[in-house]
């Protein structure tokens, strides 16, 4: 119990402040949670881990829920892990039950949160003790794996892949380093280069490139319009809010949550396909399902609760394996690189303090989302009004101060910002996957030194078969997973062909 | 000894041994990047192969283009990238002019909000131009009390 020594004021402090900025982003729709989590990692420079982690999770957290608030009051998602959320969330608010819609997303949200936060607590040290075990063969079937789930889950497997790839190769730029047992000598780059690249893009400017700039970049394209000018926000005097209306509900909550923080767990897939999934599951599970979708509380509880329920779950890979569960866990794997803390299966046992602290940090920022949100909503409902024109250049200039402090002032990390900004946006015109490539990127170092260690001590591919029944299980699992992606393809061409007939 | 247990029954078909691969030390910095690059040319090119009708129609129609089509808008888009590549060098040629105080950081910042601000502003009201103008001076002015002084971390 040490780590009570730890907690003081500023510590909740920060975990409150992270949610406020968070629901704020997380309410303008474009801006999501993983943007105010790369945005605001300049904070953290000065901070110690457990300070630092305690504000980068109450941005998290609120920037997940804060989707909700322009979702249900003008129809627009503000992070895509609240598209289901639109269904129910803008019908209840056309009818005068905007602030109920809310306030039910509000405590579904703080629910999903909370369960999930349990799961992880219990589940993730397990997973802990069994990597412990894994030998470089089952580390890098885990990061297979890894990426072969993503792009499974892609809207197109080779495309998934593809993109999963480009982001490995990138990351496989410059040195191979001596300290990973390499010898030293640079690739894919040229040798004019090596003043800047000789260790390779450094991770944070990637990220703060790819969330941020890209973001910016795309607005630009689409020429920055505020399409809310002529919305205004409505509350209605419809039916109110009261806790009694989620009786019955207790199933549904249940499920979505637990929906969401499995999910979570799958690498690199994010919030929407929790809500999607839990929001589909509740239309098959429901005793009445025929009002979904024109304004029924329950599709509002199940896209909510899933998608909060995806932090806890999403934290579980990042801290037992060091595999995010989604872009935002991505970046938040930067946020403990620059403190020197490596995650993986060792974090949990030589970090119990920081541990139990990220748990305290991920309740509290539950619970002051919940409390801001509950009471505050009629004035977060004016955040979505903001205009793009005084926030946009505002994020680029934290993106600049983000990415030249990283590495104490190097010009060459504000430059990368361009660099995979472009490069980002060039990806999504022509319609490669953002998520794959992070992960490919983050995981990539770590799959090189995996993969030619194992041969250099084998000297035979067999062993990457044959090493363990763990290995062999690996094996059946990314069998399964892309045998799941085939299977989901053909059958939505099926749909598209019947659908055309 | 652990291959031969592991590929024993293999071993036996002289199998194992077509499995075999050795990496040169001096080399072994190519090694993975070859695999990984030989790995996209494949995917490319079965993307190319189940994809080709889709892809075709978007090369060849001009009306849609790939990563511009119509509805872009090609002037605040060249304009971002403008400003960014002229924010960044004039950070950097400030920050030299004052080095180790952030103010490279601090002015650059000013301008670039203000401009940034402008290019995207669609309606010009006399209120919007003095928020505008507002914001251009605040929100540097205090990333920058925050960043550099309260917190110490470095700046342009």
């Amino acid at each position: 119990m040490e780590f009570v020594s730890q907690l003081d004021i500023s510590f909740f402090l920060l975990a409150s402040l992270g949610a406020a900025v968070g629901i704020f982003f997380g309410a303008i729709p474009g801006m999501t949670a993983t943007m105010a989590v790369a945005v605001c990692l300049p904070l953290t420079y000065a901070l110690d881990i457990n300070h630092g982690l305690a504000l980068l999770l109450g941005l998290y957290v609120g920037g997940i829920s804060g989707g909700m608030v322009p979702a249900v009051l003008l129809n627009i998602p503000g992070t895509p892990s609240s598209i289901t959320t639109t269904f129910d969330g803008y019908p209840m608010a056309q009818n005068g039950e905007g602030e109920r819609a809310l306030k039910i997303g509000i405590v579904s949200s703080i629910f999903g949160g909370l369960v999930s936060a349990v799961i992880l607590f219990f589940f993730a040290p397990v997973l802990a003790d069994l990597s412990i075990r894994f030998s470089y063969v089952e580390k890098f079937l885990i990061i297979f794996l890894a990426l072969t789930v993503i792009a499974a889950l892609s809207r197109n497997l080779l495309i998934g892949i593809f993109s999963g790839l480009l982001g490995v190769w990138f990351s496989l730029i410059g040195a191979y380093s001596i300290s990973d047992g390499g010898n030293g000598h640079t690739r894919l780059m040229f040798d004019f280069l090596d003043p800047w690249l000789h260790e390779g893009f450094a991770l944070l400017p990637v990220l703060i490139g790819l969330f941020g700039i890209v973001t910016i970049l795309s607005e630009a394209a689409k020429g920055v319009r505020n399409d809310l000018s002529g919305a205004s926000v409505n509350f209605g005097k419809g039916q109110r809010f009261s806790f009694s209306q989620l009786r019955g509900q207790l199933t549904n909550l249940t499920r979505s949550s637990v929906i969401g923080t499995f999910v979570g767990i799958l690498p690199g897939v994010g919030g929407s396909a929790a809500s999607v999934l839990a929001y589909t599951q509740e239309k098959n599970f429901s005793r009445d399902a025929s009002q979904l979708g024109k304004g029924a509380p329950q599709g509002v509880v199940a896209s909510e609760s899933s998608n909060n329920a995806l932090t806890g779950g999403a934290l579980i890979p990042l801290l037992s394996l060091g595999i995010p569960g989604d872009s935002t866990t991505a970046v938040l794997i930067g946020a403990f690189t620059l403190q020197g803390i490596q995650v993986g299966p060792l974090f949990i046992g030589d970090n119990t303090d920081t541990w139990h602290l990220m748990m305290v940090a991920l309740v509290t920022a539950n619970f002051i989302m919940f409390a801001v949100m509950f009471l505050a909503i009629r004035h977060i409902a004016r955040i979505v009004m903001v205009p793009k024109h005084i926030l946009y250049p505002i994020i680029v200039m934290m993106c600049v101060a983000g990415a030249y402090a990283i590495n104490y002032g190097i010009m060459f990390d504000v430059w990368t910002l361009l660099i995979i900004g472009v490069l980002g946006f060039l990806m999504t015109r022509i319609g490669l996957e953002t998520a794959p490539f992070v992960i490919g990127f983050i995981l990539g170092p770590n799959a090189e030194v995996y993969f030619v260690k194992t041969i250099e001590s084998y000297g035979n591919l067999t062993v990457f078969f044959t090493k363990s029944s763990i290995a062999v299980l690996l094996w059946i699992l990314i069998a399964l997973s892309v045998f799941f992606s085939v299977y989901l393809h053909v059958k939505n061409r099926r749909k598209q062909h019947a659908d055309a007939a | 000894m652990s291959q031969v247990t592991n590929g024993g029954w293999l071993m036996s078909n002289g199998l194992y041994s077509l499995f075999d691969i050795s990496v040169d030390f001096d080399q072994s910095h190519l090694f993975f990047p070859r695999l990984v690059s030989w790995a996209l040319v494949i995917v490319f090119l079965l993307i190319l192969i189940t994809r080709a009708r889709p892809i075709l129609q978007a090369l060849t129609d001009r009306s849609r283009g790939v990563i511009f089509d119509r509805h872009t808008d090609r002037f605040r888009f060249a304009g971002t990238m403008v400003l960014l590549v002229s924010y960044f060098i004039a950070m950097q040629a400030l920050g030299q002019l004052w080095p180790y105080t952030g103010y490279g950081f601090l002015f650059g910042s000013m301008v670039f909000i203000l401009l940034l601000s402008l290019l995207y502003l669609h309606e010009r009201t006399r209120r919007n131009l003095s928020v505008i103008g507002l914001n251009a001076v605040i929100a540097p002015l205090m990333a920058w009390l925050i960043l550099a002084g309260l917190f110490n971390i470095t700046l342009p």
